[in-house]
């Protein structure tokens, strides 16, 4: 009796000790990520602020803001296979737009299905993850202005002599057309195809890897992202046709949040002096195909 | 006067009064639980009817129900063969077929199904494509063509995403099914089977005529709550881009951002399905008992 009395409570004390134990969140883990300049000489801020109130365009006065990412959206959120971090145009942008302002980015990993939603519900302070703005999304959601005008195409397997653009590949009713879940290139899909020909993925790596594999003939994907993926992969995949749609790419805030108008101003700014373009250049230029060392 | 007390006593027998003991009775052992199901079937079949979004949120979602009962069904059809011949395997006295079937029932129960699902889909079946393609060449080698020629040609693309879930389903579910077969098969005392084979039949007759019909009917609540479970567990397909109801659920809420409906009625819709699944397994296992009274 006693015995297994005493059983009972180690195994008590384990169950509660392991839930207690270290919680599994990235949000803590990634304000103070890869070469972080803080500021200059203030002490008294706390960590992973930056920026200081005398620089900055409008003073948030180092709150922190919570920022929603997949990492799964090349080359805008990712985590690098070289080294396990999670960076890519989204991280720099608004470290350097937390800079602009005085604030922390906190990072936080969260499904792209519902991330719209979630914003909406306040869950976030914002979203970044090359979202498309549409009139239907504005009606729960403010946008920021756009950073970057980007094109639909198609991602093929190389060598695809079938069909050269998505009215060629609408004809031919053998084809599956790949692409992810609650997005505008579902959006733009729908318009083409009859919803029984696309299959839509969790994530875009899903997609792609149904591409590459066969089961889907093509993804339709926005420019930038699929130059990330057919940079990796590129004995394999290519982009072809014509512009599908052209789309403005920004970030979403929860209905009337404070952050719209500073953001906006950092935005500007940054168009202003250069630093937008060189960011785009870094990411979405030619030399992005770089990127296939630097993640390996 | 003797008349009189039989009379009273007859209408008291005829029209009994009920204690208050009684009506607690009654109370406690009614199924409250039915009328709160019922409930919500009312209340959701209200909102549907009278709220537009929420109309179009059911009509958008119920073209999947098709693609959700066929997977259902045809997976738990294989789930059953496999487990059967599993479970009988695992109490085979061949060496190499005990272990075979031990194997695969700790591989499966090892591995969560979200997970065998992207394996089979991204791993298995491709591998096996391979696979395939490779003994084609080798039958081309050798020169039976008319064998080589449609392995040859198989590509990933042949086997559908459906396909590959309904693989991972029944092979998940037949590893389960495996163990209850193995336990209602050894729960039927060794005297059956004393006896059958004392009445001259083989080990095979015995097991066909005697053992397996009994132990089926003991572990048909087992199988018939596994039918249940696989129905919930088909939502799971839906992360192949397979179109049953939860991914249609997703596609429409995410173009539409009303999650409340779109979830509300998947979540509704499943529950309705289940719930006329538990009544059908339990009124087959009130029968069979019946007949088991009967015979």
């Amino acid at each position: 009796m006693k015995n297994s009395l005493i059983k009972v409570f180690v195994l008590a004390i384990v169950l509660f000790l392991s839930a207690c134990g270290s919680p599994a969140d990235t949000s803590s883990t990634s304000t103070g990520n890869v070469g972080e300049t803080p500021s200059i000489n203030t002490p008294s801020q706390p960590e992973g602020c930056l920026g200081t109130a005398e620089t900055a365009i409008v003073d948030l006065g180092c709150r922190e803001v919570t920022i929603a990412v997949e990492n799964a959206y090349l080359p805008f959120n990712y985590i690098s296979i070289q080294t396990g971090e999670p960076g890519g145009w989204d991280y720099d942008a608004w470290r350097e737009i937390c800079t602009r302002l005085h604030c922390i980015p906190v990072f936080v990993e969260t499904a792209w299905d519902g991330m719209i939603q979630a914003v909406s519900d306040g869950q976030f302070d914002v979203a970044a993850d090359g979202i498309t703005n549409t009139p239907e999304r504005q009606k729960i959601v403010d946008f920021s202005i756009g950073y970057i005008q980007i094109q639909q195409r198609l991602l093929v397997r190389k060598g695809e002599s079938r069909f050269t653009s998505i009215e060629e590949f609408a004809q031919n009713d053998a084809l599956i057309m790949g692409t992810q879940v609650s997005t505008t290139n579902y959006e733009t899909a729908v318009k083409f195809l009859p919803e029984g020909r696309i299959k839509a993925f969790e994530q875009f790596p899903f997609a792609i890897q149904a591409l590459i594999a066969g089961d889907v003939d093509a993804v339709i994907i926005d420019e930038i992202v699929g130059m990330g993926y057919s940079g990796q992969n590129a004995d394999k995949l290519e982009l072809i046709g014509p512009s599908i749609s052209s789309d403005e790419l920004g970030f979403v805030f929860p209905k009337g949040s404070p952050l719209v108008e500073p953001v906006n101003k950092a935005l500007e700014s940054m168009k202003a002096d250069g630093t937008l373009a060189a960011l785009n250049e870094k990411y979405f230029g030619p030399s992005f195909n770089v990127t296939e060392e630097d993640i390996k | 006067m003797a008349v009189k007390e039989t009379i009273e006593a007859k209408q008291q027998i005829a029209s009994p009064q009920l204690t208050g003991a009684e009506i607690r009775e009654k109370i406690r052992l009614f199924p409250w639980w039915t009328v709160g199901l019922i409930g919500v079937f009312v209340l959701t079949a209200h909102l549907i009817l009278t709220r537009p979004s929420y109309q179009d949120a059911f009509n958008f979602i119920r073209a999947g129900v098709g693609v959700t009962v066929q997977t259902t069904l045809v997976a738990y059809g294989i789930a059953l063969v496999l487990g059967l011949f599993t479970g009988l395997g695992r109490i085979s006295h061949n060496v190499v077929i005990q272990n075979l079937g031990t194997l695969y029932v700790e591989l499966i129960r090892g591995i969560p199904m979200l997970v065998l699902i992207f394996f089979i889909a991204f791993v298995g079946v491709p591998a096996g494509v391979g696979l395939l393609n490779q003994i084609g060449e080798w039958f081309s080698q050798i020169g039976l063509q008319l064998i080589a020629q449609p392995l040859i040609q198989l590509e990933n693309s042949s086997v559908p995403m459906t396909t590959r879930a309904i693989i991972a389903l029944s092979v998940t579910y037949g590893a389960f099914q495996a163990e209850i077969f193995r336990a209602g098969i050894q729960s039927i005392g060794r005297g059956q089977m004393e006896a059958a084979r004392a009445q001259g039949m083989t080990h095979w007759q015995a097991m066909r005529f005697i053992i397996l019909p009994q132990a089926i009917r003991n572990v048909l609540p087992a199988l018939g709550n596994d039918f249940v479970s696989m129905l919930k567990d088909s939502s799971l397909v839906s992360v192949l881009a397979v179109r049953d109801i939860t991914q249609i659920a997703k596609l429409y809420a995410g173009r539409s951002f009303q999650y409340q409906e779109a979830y509300v009625t998947l979540a509704v819709l499943y529950l309705m399905m289940t719930v006329v699944l538990s009544a059908l397994v339990k009124w087959i296992e009130r029968r069979v008992r019946q007949d088991e009274r009967n015979a």
